[in-house]
């Protein structure tokens, strides 16, 4: 449907004078002019969408390069945007169009309202506030990593397969990106692949892949697919894992240990959504080598299907195993109780007994060492502590003082009080 | 002996009343009760009847040390950040040590503050040089740090402005010794909780019982009159409100305990523990009552009760299944429950009430676990 | 003759302005100030505290000790460990006690003069 264009420059003919019916005379200021009106310009003899084709459109093979794709490329605004039938350059009250015909027992004659200057103004604005290509805002909750972009945002659960509906499952992009490739036949085409991880937070999760010639199709083949392979895993105390792990996929390498509650999770991006979906609050990882999204999220899965749980380890170690935690005084709580229980004798000599040991098998983590802060080595450093003494215990006292007397002051700053200083 | 008085203070004002012996007296809201607090001070000692093996073995049973509560997260352990809990592997032997370790520890954290009589004052002269006077218009105080003397024979001594030598008060040599050697929790000045009745008395009515007798431990020692007044009160405040399980499997119920039956108003426990079917600690009490003053009826069949008692494992719940010798154990308990009553109680009636109950609620039991015995075929 | 020591027990200020405090140390005779002492035997507050108290600490068997080895005392100190009885009380006590107590009438006499003009100009 072609729309009509008013730019305001489209003449009203007036209507003739000569007939008048019935004494009927409009409130209309009447010209005769004998000037030549135009009806058609320009702006009128196609409609809006063509006439806007023939400013943006581009040619195949421009399209195929990436021209009219820019940022200098002419945006498309729909004119009839803020204007309705009725209201125009003269401000005009028509009964039965902008307003009522009988206004209480008055009837309403069509009549010149005063003029409304900034009218054009306010259109211009509306029309230049389409231009601009506005960034998505996102408040702060739904954002994700960064910006607008789609990794670290979520985007529901799975689609229901059949009758089963996915209950408290939430699924989280870790990645979108665009991936460009040459084919004989089209050329360069664009493929979008998401990778996302989904789960209920109490044990369930699973990660999928997907490819697509769009994004959103990508992220729902992607999401389905995590759906379709979840995997459920042990939580200890319903907070973190059961021990330390290492595990590497490809040349990344994932550093593992298990934290107490309250630390949080302390790691990369992504194995934060993952252990979040899994339910996972308090862990530690530590990612080395390259850093490729899917290999650290394949290497943290395989790392936490690998665990053994408390009673596994206690069956494979044939003896107790017992947590000491330092709030509870390391009072010894049997966690695991083994079917068989191993005597002294029966141990080798060589055996690993240290949990921590056993459980990375055999390997040890690095630890790097300290060095001392740039300033500690300075020479001028013994003298600054020797000085520090004389006043490393004011803060302290000034507490004291307020608490004792609500100000610093001793008991003898009111008997010997303090000179006033003369105001001038 | 002392008695306990509560009185009702319906007047306008509140009143500071002052008796002969009692150094100081809370005042509470008009509203509420008035508690008196009672010192050990007197003729009667209770330190040698507190330090007996027989009556320590008897309140660490009353104490009934849970090991979940014993060793429980504290806000004041010193841990300000928690810590990964640590794992080890262990044979059957080295669990038992470890378990062995654990009661130890136990024992110690279970420590109970000690029980005794109220200090005397010191008021020795060393020497008079009324020469000097005039020297100085302050008190002159020498402390003496030698290191390796214990704070209790420090010598603190104070010079008059009137020419006197004198070893100083106890309070005064609490003070010194604090500004040189100072204990970590203890202050100088003493903490408005405890020398301000509102706090004193809010801190009470929110049940913080723990939290008091703790800092009355750190703050005071056992024998100033000021731990006594805030101990005595508190113990009197868990009384009047039952709130016994408060302080259970912590190292104040000893004290707790000793000093109501002290002062022969054991009673309100002695029904608690019926209500909730403890018959044995019920005895333990007993028992307990005529250790320290010999004055109950069939006092020697408490003695042999308790030696029957003490092998028998702690009990933390109500027992599913009992054994005969629990049975036999347990049915003698209550005879002798039922004599103390009827002797030597003053709350006979909820007792006798509370009683009957138990012996309802034991009858069925007993049933049951002869019925199961008989079903599992080991009649 | 006087025979000079290798020790010394001696008061020494520290603390900051308009607040003195005295450390009651061993020294070398011939210390220079910047010099650290042997051993720290005490501490004396010239400074009475809100109960009106002077508070000195003292180390008597390291006090003891450095005696034995022959250290001398210094006025100050011998004042106070007179003070306390561990020394007898010093002359110099004695001395300044006597003479505070001498002000002490003048200042009543003259006050009593006083009172005795106003009454009789009233």
């Amino acid at each position: 449907m072609s729309k009509l264009l008013s730019l305001g420059k489209v003449l009203i003919k007036p209507m003739n004078v000569v007939f008048r019916p019935n004494n009927f005379t409009p409130n209309l200021q009447v010209t005769l002019s004998t000037s030549s009106v135009h009806n058609v310009n320009f702006f009128n003899k196609l409609p809006a969408e063509k006439l806007w084709k023939s400013v943006t459109s581009v040619s195949n093979a421009g399209a195929k390069k990436g021209r009219g794709k820019g940022t200098g490329r002419i945006r498309i605004r729909d004119l009839n945007r803020g204007q309705m039938i009725g209201v125009g350059k003269i401000n005009m009250l028509w009964p039965g169009l902008s307003a009522p015909v009988i206004r209480g027992r008055e009837l309403l004659k069509q009549q010149r309202l005063p003029d409304d200057p900034e009218r054009m103004e306010k259109l211009i604005k509306l029309r230049d506030s389409m231009t601009r290509f506005r960034r998505l805002r996102l408040n702060p909750i739904e954002r994700g990593w960064s910006g607008s972009k789609m990794p670290g945002r979520s985007i529901g659960p799975p689609d229901p397969i059949g009758e089963d509906e996915f209950t408290g499952f939430d699924t989280k992009v870790l990645q979108l990106r665009s991936i460009l490739i040459m084919k004989g036949s089209l050329g360069r085409t664009r493929n979008y692949q998401a990778m996302v991880v989904t789960g209920n937070g109490q044990g369930l999760a699973g990660f999928g892949l997907g490819k697509s010639k769009e994004a959103p199709a990508a992220l729902r083949k992607a999401k389905n697919r995590a759906g379709q392979k979840l995997m459920h895993f042990e939580i200890y105390d319903g907070h973190t894992i059961f021990h330390d792990f290492y595990t590497a996929f490809g040349r990344t390498k994932i550093f593992v240990q298990k934290r107490n509650e309250g630390y949080g999770l302390k790691c990369h991006r992504a194995i934060k959504e993952i252990c979040q979906a899994i339910g996972i609050k308090n862990l530690r990882a530590k990612v080395e080598g390259p850093i490729n999204i899917q290999h650290i999220v394949k290497a943290f899965f395989i790392g936490l299907l690998q665990q053994r749980t408390h009673k596994q380890l206690a069956e494979e170690k044939k003896l107790h195993l017992v947590e000491y935690k330092a709030e509870n005084e390391y009072y010894p709580k049997l966690v695991a109780s083994p079917s068989v229980v191993r005597t002294k004798e029966e141990i080798p000599k060589n055996e690993t007994l240290d949990f921590v040991q056993y459980v990375m098998n055999d390997k040890l983590i690095l630890r790097k060492k300290k060095f001392p802060r740039f300033y500690e080595t300075m020479p001028h450093y013994q003298i600054f502590l020797k000085k520090y003494e004389k006043y490393r215990n004011h803060e302290k006292i000034r507490l004291n003082l307020k608490v004792e007397h609500g100000d610093i002051k001793s008991f003898l700053t009111d008997k010997y009080p303090e000179p006033k200083e003369q105001e001038a | 002996m002392s008695l306990l008085i509560r009185r009702f203070v319906p007047t306008k004002t509140c009143n500071v009343v002052l008796k002969q012996n009692e150094p100081a007296i809370v005042v509470i809201s008009r509203r509420k009760l008035s508690i008196v607090p009672s010192m050990y001070d007197g003729e009667r000692d209770p330190a040698p009847k507190f330090f007996s093996s027989y009556v320590q073995k008897l309140l660490k049973r009353l104490t009934r040390p849970d090991f979940s509560k014993v060793f429980r997260k504290r806000t004041n352990s010193g841990v300000p950040v928690l810590k990964t809990p640590t794992y080890k592997f262990l044979t059957s032997d080295e669990l038992e040590l470890e378990f062995s370790k654990a009661r130890l520890k136990a024992d110690k954290l279970l420590q109970m503050p000690p029980v005794v009589k109220v200090h005397q004052k010191i008021d020795e002269v060393l020497s008079q040089d009324p020469a000097l006077v005039g020297y100085d218009t302050a008190k002159y105080l020498f402390t003496d740090i030698t290191f390796g003397v214990a704070n209790e024979h420090r010598l603190i001594i104070e010079r008059d402005p009137d020419g006197f030598l004198r070893s100083c008060d106890h309070d005064v040599r609490k003070r010194l010794n604090q500004v040189y050697f100072p204990l970590k929790g203890r202050s100088i000045k003493e903490p408005l909780m405890f020398s301000d009745s509102e706090k004193f008395n809010n801190l009470l009515d929110r049940e913080k019982y723990e939290f008091v007798l703790d800092r009355a431990c750190v703050q005071y020692e056992p024998d100033e009159p000021n731990y006594q007044r805030v101990t005595s009160i508190t113990y009197q405040h868990i009384d009047m409100n039952k709130k016994y399980d408060l302080l259970r499997s912590t190292r104040h119920f000893g004290p707790l305990a000793f000093y109501l039956t002290w002062h022969q108003s054991m009673d309100s426990l002695m029904l608690e523990l019926l209500q909730s079917g403890a018959v044995r600690e019920a005895v333990l009490l007993a028992a307990l009552r005529y250790a320290i003053h010999s004055d109950i009826a069939n006092g020697d069949v408490a003695h042999a009760l308790t030696e029957e008692i003490f092998p028998s494992p702690v009990q933390l719940s109500k027992p599913e299944q009992l054994s005969e010798a629990d049975i036999d154990l347990d049915n003698k308990c209550i005879e002798f429950v039922q004599k103390y009553i009827v002797s030597n109680s003053s709350m006979k009636s909820q007792q006798e009430l509370a009683l009957q109950g138990f012996r309802e609620y034991y009858q069925q039991l007993v049933e049951l676990s002869r019925g199961l015995q008989k079903a599992h075929g080991k009649v | 003759m006087y025979v000079y020591a290798m020790y010394l027990e001696i008061m020494i200020l520290t603390g900051c302005t308009n607040r003195p405090f005295y450390h009651i140390s061993v020294t070398h005779r011939r210390r220079l100030n910047s010099q650290p002492v042997i051993e720290q035997l005490g501490s004396y507050d010239p400074m009475p505290n809100i109960n009106n108290e002077k508070l000195v600490a003292l180390n008597l068997e390291r006090l003891k000790y450095w005696l034995g080895q022959g250290a001398h005392v210094s006025n100050p100190v011998g004042e106070l460990l007179g003070l306390s009885g561990f020394f007898p009380i010093h002359p110099r006590s004695y001395m300044a006690a006597w003479r505070n107590r001498r002000i002490e009438r003048e200042n009543m006499a003259k006050q009593l003069e006083l009172a005795e003009k106003s009454e009789t100009a009233a």
